[in-house]
């Protein structure tokens, strides 16, 4: 608070005392007080009211310095009120009991809002589980089919299970703490899981897919890097190019490892390229070729950044698109 | 003949799996009742038990624990349930394995065939013998004869495929498939230049046509 804004609230019982003490010197010297009285009267007059506005001043400025501490130092903003002393004066804690009771309100709001999310997400996750038993179910049936048939439908399901895991990893990525855990495990298991899992997209898309020097060891979730790398891959072969290729390589950057996912497709243009990764961003190519949902790459920088993993893309149109993940630093993680 | 035991409780997939593993060559038992499952378990005396975490009304980790207690034989579990912390409890429990549906068949059976293969089942063969070609796959040698060549990865494989299916015809999408299987994420044009120096290959060793081109068709040996 500035002194001009403390000031200007007092401008009204300012005026007001300075002229009553005006009035009353006014009326010493009528009734015949000396003239030298009356103005050490004023002068003393003028000394305790400077004083009192000052204190006054300086005690509210303090006070507002105080509470503004106080939210800084608060994880949890919106518990301010429940934080701060009870002031001193009535109106100020009458003032303060209005602010704490919608403060209150506020905070079982607050929590309603946290445990429905809860619960969503658990009835998405045990849903997700509950569908996955009868899409076994049919790939198993389909095993009878004519080759052909059999293919395209397999490729079906595949597709339906991509989209329910990425419904399910959207869920988890709202809480990761919950079900990620990092330890060591092997990159090249990790990348043929993923190949694995959209085999039946990537053969049917005509992919060849090329490994190299991927036998080195990362510290992260195995599942959640997996599903990372398998939405990298479908990207890749929804927008693929002629004579498809995708190349899936590691070096050791450091105590590094930067695994770089390649493919000839066609790029995505320089001015999209900021955005991709936006939450429901489908570019120029997404609506060119339809069934974007501009979920994947969304996730994959959430999930990404919960993992600590870097996350870059480079794309030049009409050539490729290259993703580079940077695991982190393995030394001293062998605890 | 092994035996595998399936616990499942959705039956579409305990019969077709039954189905699976029975053209696989093994011997496939389902439970049909889920009353007492560790003593119905161990009664059946199997080689080995796909179990389904997901059974009505238990938990299928305490179910697995329980049976680990009274018996050593080889468990896979089979459940929707994916998250690592859940693999790693299982694992902790006693399984063997832990496999998340829906699952890849091929990538299955594999899972399957190493688990019995650890626990003392009989070895995966190291030779493939047919149509007058005998396939050395640790070495990866192929001879006919007295006469010998060295194939690379991608030929030894494709060669694998087509002596396991002798007599048969092999689309060429299902060696694709097969390939994938093993590693080797090739596409058609790839698939063709293979062939191609395969047959050179086995042309070299006396043996010029063996793979024979069923057009339309794909690959016959």
């Amino acid at each position: 608070m500035t002194l001009w804004e403390f000031l200007s609230d007092r401008l009204g019982r300012g005026v007001g005392t300075l002229c009553g003490a005006a009035v009353a010197a006014l009326f010493l010297m009528a009734t015949g007080t000396r003239p030298g009285v009356v103005a050490l009267l004023a002068l003393g007059f003028l000394l305790v009211f400077v004083g009192a506005y000052t204190v006054e001043f300086l005690r509210l400025r303090a006070q507002l310095a105080e509470l503004e501490a106080i939210l800084e130092g608060l994880e949890k903003k919106y518990l301010f009120s429940a934080c701060i002393p009870t002031p001193k004066d009535h109106y100020q804690r009458k003032l303060f009991d209005l602010t704490r009771r919608s403060g209150k309100s506020m905070l079982e709001a607050v929590s309603q809002a946290q445990a429905a999310q809860r619960a969503y997400r658990d009835y998405i996750e045990a849903w997700v589980h509950e569908i996955k038993t009868p899409i076994t179910a049919a790939q198993l049936l389909c095993r009878d089919l004519e080759g052909d048939k059999r293919r395209k439908l397999t490729q079906e399901l595949a597709q339906v299970e991509a989209h329910v895991e990425r419904a399910l990893f959207y869920a988890r990525a709202e809480s990761p703490e919950r079900d990620c855990v990092i330890r060591q495990g092997s990159l090249d298991a990790i990348v043929s899981q993923a190949i694995q899992a959209h085999r039946a997209l990537l053969i049917q898309s005509g992919i060849r897919v090329e490994t190299e020097g991927l036998d080195c060891t990362v510290y992260t979730d195995e599942k959640w890097t997996a599903f990372l790398l398998g939405q990298i891959l479908q990207n890749a072969a929804r927008y693929r190019g002629q004579a498809p290729v995708i190349c899936i390589s590691a070096q050791p950057l450091g105590q590094k490892v930067v695994l770089t996912v390649a493919d000839n497709g066609m790029g995505i243009p320089a001015h999209e390229l900021p955005r991709v990764c936006e939450r429901g961003f489908t570019g120029s190519n997404g609506r060119l070729r339809g069934g974007s949902t501009g979920m994947g790459l969304y996730l994959c920088r959430k999930l990404a950044a919960f993992l600590e993993l870097d996350f870059q893309i480079t794309s030049q149109e009409g050539e490729g698109t290259q993703v580079m993940l940077t695991f982190p630093a393995t030394a001293g993680a062998e605890v | 003949m092994q035996t595998i035991l399936i616990v499942e409780d959705d039956p579409v997939i305990r019969e077709e799996l039954q189905l699976l593993l029975e053209n696989e060559g093994y011997r496939a038992l389902a439970l049909e009742t889920f009353t007492d499952v560790p003593g119905q378990v161990c009664a059946q005396n199997a080689d080995l038990l796909l179990l389904d975490l997901g059974l009505p009304g238990r938990d299928g980790l305490a179910l697995c624990a329980a049976i680990r207690k009274r018996s050593k034989l080889p468990i896979v579990i089979v459940t929707s349930r994916d998250s690592t912390t859940d693999e790693l409890r299982a694992l902790s429990l006693g399984s063997d394995d832990y496999i998340t549906k829906p699952y890849n068949i091929p990538v299955l059976l594999a899972r399957v065939r190493a688990v019995l293969r650890r626990s003392g089942g009989q070895a995966e063969p190291e030779r493939l013998e047919a149509a007058g070609l005998r396939l050395d796959l640790a070495k990866g040698q192929v001879w006919a004869g007295e006469r010998q060549a060295e194939l690379t990865r991608n030929e030894l494989q494709i060669l694998a495929h087509l002596l396991r299916h002798a007599g048969e015809i092999v689309s060429r999408a299902d060696l694709i498939e097969a390939l994938w299987d093993s590693q080797i994420y090739i596409d058609d044009n790839t698939l063709s230049v293979n062939v191609t120096r395969l047959r050179a290959k086995l042309d070299s060793i006396g043996c010029p046509g063996c793979i024979k081109t069923r057009r339309g068709m794909g690959y016959q040996l």
